[in-house]
C-alpha cells in the first residue's frame, strides 16, 4: 500500500506539489494524470526518493519512507523507476544494463534473474547488443527489464511511452499492464495521456497546478467528474463543456434543467444528436467526421466553439447541421468549475 | 545509350578540385621518393639517429605531454563548467576556448620574453633582467615547448569533453541512484565510462596537434638544437635535401594520422552515447561547498597563465626597449618609430616597414580569399555528400575532403612544394607567387569548410529544396534563391573561422613563403629568429587583434542565427 499525507514540495517559493493526500492499495495501479507542469513528475520523484518533500509524509506498506525531515534513499524503498528517456547506460550491453543494479545491490543468482527479465521482455537475442544498436521500442523494453529484474514491490513510471510512435505505444501499454499483473507490484504511473490513464489505472489522480483535482477510479472520473477541468480532460472524446448563463444554453436558450446556473454544462457526445431544426437545436458547421465503432464521431463548430456529437454511421452530412441538446446535462459546473 | 547518373557533373567537378588540391601533392611526395636513396639515409644509416629517431622521440614525448596535459586541464575545466556550481561558469567556458584564437607562436614568444636566458645569445627575458638565473631546461627545449603546446591545445580537450559531459543526461545518473549506487560508484561506474571515449579522443586530438606543431619547437627548441619531426623536416627542405624532407613529412603524417584517426573512431564507437535520443532531465549541478572558491581560483588561474598572461607579456614586450625590463621605458618605437641607427640596430617600427605593410595586405587578402573559396568549395562538397550517392565518386569526395585534417601543416607545405614548386607542363611554377600559399591554405581549411557546409546543408532539409524544384527552378537558380540565403549566416561564421585559421597559420606557409609574398606570421617568425623580439611581438599582436575581431564577429553572427 502507498499512502501519501499532506505531501507538499516547494522550490524556493513556488509550490510544485501542494497538500496532496491519497492512498493506493497493495497491487493497485495509480496513474498521476495532468497537463505538463502540474506537479505529477515531482510527485513521482518524491515517491522514488530522488526529491525530498518539504512537508507531509509518504508511507510504503505502513513504513514511513519520507517526510519533511527525512527522505529514505531510493534503494532502501524497494522501488524501481522507468525514465521517460529510458536512461540506459550506453557503455553497457543490454544484459549489462539489466545486471548492474543487481550488482550494486549484491544480489545473488544474478544470471538467472537477468535471463528471466530479458526473457520476459522478449530481449533474449539482444543481450549482447549496446543500447545504440537497438531500436527505440527495444530500448524501452530494456528499461522495463532493468526495473523488473530487481523484483521491486513498487514500480514507478515517468511518462514511459511518450517517446514511442503510436503503434508501439499501444503495444508497450499492454506490456506494462502484463508486467503489473504478473508481478503483483504496486505501480505509480505518470502521464498526460488520458487514454493511458483510463486503460491502465485502478486509481487515477488528476492533477492541476500542484493539487489533486480528483482522485478515484477511472469509472468515477467519467461518471462523476469533480470539476469542469476533469470533465474536459478525461474520456474519448472528452465531454463537451457548453457555456451557460442564468439558466440559458449559450446565454440565449433558457432551460429549466439548467437550474438557473452560470458556468458550464457537461454534455457527452453520445447525449447529443443531429436533428431537423427545432426549438432545442443549435445550428452548427460540420468540421469532420470519424467512423468509430459502427457509428460516426462528428466534430462541429457552433457558437464559436468546437463540439463533438455521435451520429449514425451512414447518411449524408450536409455542411450545416443542427444539434439537438439533451433533456438535461450530465453535470453543471459553476464559473469556478465546481459542480452545482 | 549510356546515361550518366544525375549529379554526376557536380560530383565529378568537386572531385577534380579535390584531386588538384589534396590528392596530387600527396601523391607527388610519394612518387618523388619512390626508390630514392634517401629512404635508407633517413631510416637506416649512421645519419638516421640524428636525422630521424631522436626527432621522432622528441616528437612523441611532446605529443604525449600535450595529450596528458591537455586532457588534465581541459577535462578539469570541462567538469567544473558543465557539472558543478562553480562561480563564473560562463566566463570560464569562454576563457577555456580562447586558445583557439591565439597563434601558438604568440605563447612561445611570451614564454621567451619571461624566461629567455643568455644561452642562445641576444637579449634576455624579464626574470634574468631581475637578476634571477634561469636554468636552460626552463628557458629552452622540452619543458617550455610542452607548456606552450598544452596551453594551446587544452582547448581541444575542453571542447570535446565538455560536449560529452553536457550530453550525459541527468536520468542516467539518477537511474544509478535508483539502483542504490554510491556517489563514488556512480562516478566510476557510469560517469567516467561514459566520458572515457571523449577523454581519449580529446587526448588523441591534442596528441596529433602537438606533434604537428611547428612554431613552438622552432622558437623554443631549435636554439638549443632540440629537433622534432616538424623542425627537422623544415630544416631539410630549407637546405635543399627535399627527398629526406618528404620522407620525414610522410613519417609525420603517419604519426599524426594514427592518433587523429583513433580519436575520431572513439567518438563514433558502438558505445557512443550521441546516438541515444530522448529528452532527459538536466543533471543536477554538483555542489562544491567549501571547495567552490579554491577550485574557481585554480581554474581562473590556469586560464590566466595559459592565455591572458602571455598576451599581457607580449604587449609589454612589444613596448619595452629592453627585454630584461618589460615594464619600464615603454616606447612605441617598435610599432611606429622611424629608423634610428642608435636604436634596435636601425630597424624601423613595424608600421614603417614596407614589407610589413605588404605582408599585412597579403595576409588579409589571403585570409579573405582563402576563406571565401574554401567555404564555397566546402558547400559544393556538402551538396555532393548530401545528395544521391554515386558509387566510388561520392566516397572519394568524402575521403579527400577530410584528409587534410590528418595532415600536419608543415608536411602539407612540403607536399605543395614538391608538386607546385616546379613547372608542370605548360603551367609555370607557382613557387614565389601568392597562388601557392592560397592553394595550400584552401586545401588545409577544407575539412573545416566541408563540416560547416554540411551543417548548413543539413539545416536546409531536402524538402525545402524539393519544394523549389517543384516550381521548376534549376540547380543554379535554387542555389542562389534558396540554398545560399538560408545558409549564408552559418557560412559567414564558418568563413570567419577559416580566416582566423589562415592568418594565424605558420606551419603551412613557412615552407611556401618567399620574400615576394610575405605574410605576417612568417614575418613574426623571421623577426624572432633574428633576435628582434619586440618586432616579432608587435606583429604577433597585430595577428592576434585581427583574429579576435574576426572571432567576435563570427560568434555574434552565430548567436543571432537560430
Amino acid at each position: 500500500m502507498i499512502s501519501i499525507e499532506n505531501l507538499t514540495k516547494r522550490f524556493d517559493t513556488a509550490f510544485a506539489v501542494e497538500d496532496v493526500s491519497l492512498q493506493v492499495p497493495e497491487g493497485g495501479f495509480l496513474v498521476l494524470l495532468g497537463p505538463s507542469g502540474c506537479g505529477k513528475s515531482t510527485m513521482l520523484r518524491m515517491l522514488a526518493g530522488l526529491e525530498a518533500p518539504s512537508s507531509g509524509a509518504i508511507r510504503f506498506g505502513g513504513r514511513l519512507v519520507a517526510d519533511g525531515r527525512m527522505s529514505m534513499p531510493p534503494e532502501k524503498r524497494g522501488a524501481g523507476l522507468v525514465f521517460q528517456s529510458y536512461a540506459l547506460w550506453p557503455h553497457m550491453t543490454v544484459a549489462g544494463n539489466v545486471e548492474w543494479p543487481l550488482k550494486v545491490g549484491r544480489v545473488h543468482g544474478r544470471a538467472a534473474l537477468v535471463a528471466e527479465a530479458l526473457e520476459m521482455m522478449g530481449l533474449g537475442a539482444l543481450a549482447a547488443r549496446y543500447p545504440s544498436e537497438i531500436s527505440g521500442g527495444q530500448q524501452q523494453r530494456v528499461a522495463l527489464a532493468r526495473m523488473i529484474a530487481a523484483r521491486p514491490k513498487y514500480m514507478l513510471f515517468d511518462e514511459p511511452l511518450s517517446n514511442l510512435d503510436a503503434t508501439l505505444r499501444v503495444e508497450m501499454r499492454h506490456e506494462i499492464a502484463r508486467i503489473h499483473r504478473m508481478t503483483g507490484a504496486t505501480a505509480v504511473y505518470v502521464t498526460h495521456d488520458q487514454t493511458e490513464a483510463m486503460t491502465l489505472a485502478s486509481h487515477v489522480a488528476v492533477m492541476r497546478a500542484g493539487r489533486v483535482e480528483q482522485f478515484g477510479t477511472p469509472e468515477d472520473l467519467l461518471a462523476r467528474p469533480a470539476s469542469a477541468f476533469v470533465a474536459g480532460f478525461v474520456g474519448t472524446p472528452p465531454a463537451n463543456l457548453i457555456p451557460v448563463r442564468d439558466g440559458s444554453w449559450f446565454a440565449r436558450m433558457p432551460d429549466a434543467a439548467l437550474r438557473g446556473a452560470t458556468g458550464h454544462a457537461m454534455v457527452r457526445a453520445e447525449d447529443m444528436s443531429l436533428a431537423e431544426p427545432g426549438p432545442r437545436t443549435v445550428q452548427a458547421e460540420l468540421v469532420e467526421a470519424i467512423p468509430m465503432v459502427g457509428r460516426r464521431l462528428v466534430t462541429v463548430r457552433a457558437e464559436g466553439m468546437r463540439l463533438s456529437v455521435v451520429a449514425p454511421a451512414f447518411g449524408a452530412l450536409p455542411p450545416t447541421v443542427h444539434l439537438m441538446l439533451p433533456a438535461a446535462p450530465a453535470a453543471i459546473f459553476d464559473i469556478e468549475g465546481r459542480p452545482v | 545509350m549510356f546515361a550518366l547518373p544525375r549529379g554526376f557533373g557536380l560530383t565529378f567537378g568537386v572531385l577534380a578540385i579535390l584531386a588538384v588540391l589534396v590528392a596530387a601533392p600527396l601523391t607527388t611526395i610519394v612518387i618523388d621518393t619512390l626508390g630514392s636513396a634517401a629512404w635508407r639515409e633517413v631510416l637506416a644509416s649512421n645519419l638516421s639517429r640524428n636525422l630521424t629517431w631522436l626527432p621522432l622521440k622528441n616528437t612523441m614525448i611532446l605529443g604525449l605531454a600535450t595529450a596528458v596535459g591537455s586532457v588534465l586541464i581541459g577535462g578539469f575545466l570541462a567538469w567544473l563548467v558543465v557539472m558543478t556550481d562553480v562561480p563564473f561558469r560562463r566566463t570560464l567556458g569562454v576563457l577555456a576556448t580562447l586558445p583557439f584564437m591565439i597563434p601558438s607562436f604568440a605563447t612561445a614568444l611570451a614564454w621567451g620574453s619571461l624566461f629567455r636566458n643568455s644561452r642562445a645569445g641576444g637579449s634576455v627575458g624579464m626574470l634574468e633582467g631581475w637578476g634571477m638565473s634561469v636554468p636552460d631546461w626552463l628557458a629552452w627545449g622540452m619543458v617550455p615547448t610542452a607548456f606552450v603546446l598544452i596551453s594551446q591545445y587544452f582547448a581541444l580537450a575542453f571542447t570535446v569533453v565538455a560536449a560529452s559531459l553536457a550530453s550525459l543526461n541527468g536520468d542516467v545518473v539518477e537511474a544509478g541512484q535508483m539502483a542504490g549506487a554510491s556517489r563514488r560508484r556512480i562516478v566510476f561506474g557510469i560517469v567516467l565510462p561514459m566520458v572515457t571515449p571523449a577523454l581519449l579522443a580529446g587526448g588523441s586530438l591534442a596528441f596529433a596537434a602537438g606533434v604537428s606543431n611547428f612554431a613552438a619547437p622552432a622558437l623554443l627548441g631549435l636554439p638549443v638544437r632540440m629537433q622534432t619531426l616538424s623542425t627537422r623536416l623544415f630544416g631539410m627542405v630549407e637546405i635543399g635535401q627535399t627527398e629526406r624532407g618528404y620522407i620525414l613529412a610522410m613519417l609525420l603524417i603517419v604519426v599524426s594520422a594514427v592518433f587523429l584517426g583513433a580519436g575520431n573512431r572513439l567518438l563514433a564507437g558502438r558505445r557512443s552515447f550521441a546516438t541515444i535520443g530522448g529528452k532527459g532531465a538536466r543533471a543536477k549541478r554538483m555542489a562544491l561547498g567549501g571547495a567552490r572558491g579554491p577550485l574557481c581560483a585554480l581554474a581562473l588561474g590556469l586560464c590566466f597563465v595559459t592565455t591572458v598572461l602571455p598576451i599581457i607579456l607580449l604587449v609589454a614586450a612589444s613596448l619595452a626597449p629592453q627585454g630584461s625590463a618589460l615594464f619600464s621605458n615603454w616606447t612605441l618605437h617598435f610599432w611606429i618609430g622611424a629608423s634610428d641607427p642608435g636604436f634596435a640596430r636601425g630597424q624601423a617600427g613595424i608600421f614603417r616597414n614596407p614589407q610589413l605593410m605588404t605582408a599585412l595586405w597579403m595576409t588579409l587578402a589571403l585570409g579573405v580569399g582563402v576563406a571565401v573559396v574554401s567555404v564555397l568549395i566546402g558547400l559544393l562538397a556538402a551538396v555532393v555528400l548530401n545528395g544521391k550517392r554515386i558509387p566510388v565518386l561520392t566516397e572519394a569526395v568524402s575521403q579527400l575532403a577530410f584528409l587534410p585534417m590528418l595532415l600536419p601543416g608543415i608536411a602539407f607545405g612540403a607536399a605543395y612544394i614538391a608538386l607546385y614548386g616546379a613547372p608542370i607542363g605548360p603551367f609555370p611554377a607557382l613557387y614565389g607567387t601568392p597562388w601557392l600559399l592560397a592553394l595550400a591554405l584552401v586545401a588545409a581549411t577544407l575539412p573545416f569548410a566541408v563540416q560547416t557546409g554540411r551543417a548548413t546543408v543539413a539545416q536546409i532539409s531536402g524538402d525545402v529544396d524539393e519544394a523549389a524544384r517543384m516550381t521548376g527552378a534549376g540547380f543554379v537558380r535554387r542555389l542562389f534563391a534558396i540554398t545560399l540565403p538560408l545558409a549564408s549566416k552559418g557560412m559567414i561564421a564558418g568563413a570567419l573561422l577559416a580566416f582566423v585559421n589562415v592568418i594565424g597559420d605558420l606551419a603551412i606557409v613557412v615552407l611556401l613563403y618567399t620574400p615576394q609574398v610575405p605574410v605576417l606570421s612568417v614575418l613574426s617568425y623571421r623577426y624572432a629568429s633574428d633576435g628582434f623580439h619586440q618586432f616579432a611581438n608587435a606583429v604577433t599582436l597585430l595577428i592576434l587583434l585581427i583574429s579576435v575581431l574576426a572571432t567576435v564577429l563570427a560568434n555574434a553572427l552565430k548567436g543571432r542565427g537560430k
